[in-house]
């Protein structure tokens, strides 16, 4: 078979769209939107917190919440990525619903022991359980999404412990601003 | 050696190889995320799909998913080689240009 260097060069060309767009078809699957959408919320929630009267900002982050969490179902509901793989078990996916299910029981529970929390205490329960499910979900799935999680986890206690006045600004602008870039990042890279 | 392969360089069946080259060894996609990638219809995915089974370098599994019959298609490790070998000739030939 003997073809001129121009087929060969469309060709290669044909092989690179097409790889280029299966990869960005399944191989992010989507998780990018997640960290956009909670990126936006961290962003708009958190600068409430800091700048808003507790009364509103109650009602900011319980909006925020509610939008989260059916946006998060509607991407995890079109994230089928028509792909299987034969060596991880079918029950994976029921498997790690189930371990975020009782993540956010548990997450109530601590909350429930510690009650009333202070409104800073409480963000910080809540920002460490979810860190310890994502962190999770990297160590199965994506070791540098635990790096990434570890990160966040380490910049939300720093700013707890070293400059509580800021707390609510630093996880607005580098929690959620981070979140939103590295969402945005993932998804040039693919 | 690097060789050319006409089976494959046939450009639906080529672009289905680089779609499932894609996937790690241990994945295979599902018949309608391939259609959909491919923009193609049923038919002629299916007859492209027999050729390269045939040929042995994709493997095609019918299951059910929740009672519904799905169809998953995977590249064979003969199948892989023979693309990696096909793409190594291109350059080749796009090297003595």
């Amino acid at each position: 078979m003997n073809i001129s260097p121009s087929e060969a060069e469309q060709a290669l060309d044909v092989i690179q769209s097409m790889v280029k767009k299966t990869r960005r078809a399944v191989s992010t699957s989507g998780a990018y939107l997640f960290l956009i959408v909670w990126g936006t919320i961290w962003l708009i929630g958190f600068a409430s917190s800091q700048f808003l009267a507790d009364a509103v900002v109650g009602k900011i982050w319980a909006g925020l919440d509610i939008l989260g969490a059916v946006l998060s179902a509607i991407i995890g509901i079109r994230m089928n990525r028509g792909v299987r793989s034969t060596s991880v078990s079918p029950l994976l996916g029921k498997r790690i619903g189930l371990f975020w299910l009782l993540l956010w029981v548990f997450c109530a529970a601590a909350i429930a022991v510690i009650w009333p929390p202070e409104p800073k205490q409480l963000a910080m329960i809540i920002i460490l359980f979810v860190m310890t499910g994502w962190i999770a979900m990297g160590l199965l799935l994506s070791l540098m999404s635990a790096s990434w999680g570890l990160a966040f986890t380490a910049l939300a206690l720093a700013a707890y412990f070293l400059l509580p006045d800021f707390f609510y600004i630093i996880m607005a602008i580098l929690g959620g601003g981070g979140m939103i870039v590295l969402g945005l990042y993932i998804r040039s890279r693919w | 050696m690097s060789e050319l392969n006409e089976t494959i360089h046939q450009p639906i069946r080529l672009r289905i190889m680089a779609a499932l080259v894609t996937l790690a060894s241990d994945e295979e996609m599902d018949f309608t995320t391939l259609r959909k990638l491919l923009e193609v219809t049923d038919g002629n995915l299916g007859a492209h799909l027999r050729k390269l089974e045939e040929a042995g370098y994709i493997a095609v599994t019918k299951t059910f998913v929740e009672r519904k019959p799905r169809t998953y298609v995977a590249v064979t490790p003969a199948g892989r080689q023979v693309f990696n070998q096909h793409v190594a000739a291109l350059e080749k030939i796009l090297k003595r240009k």
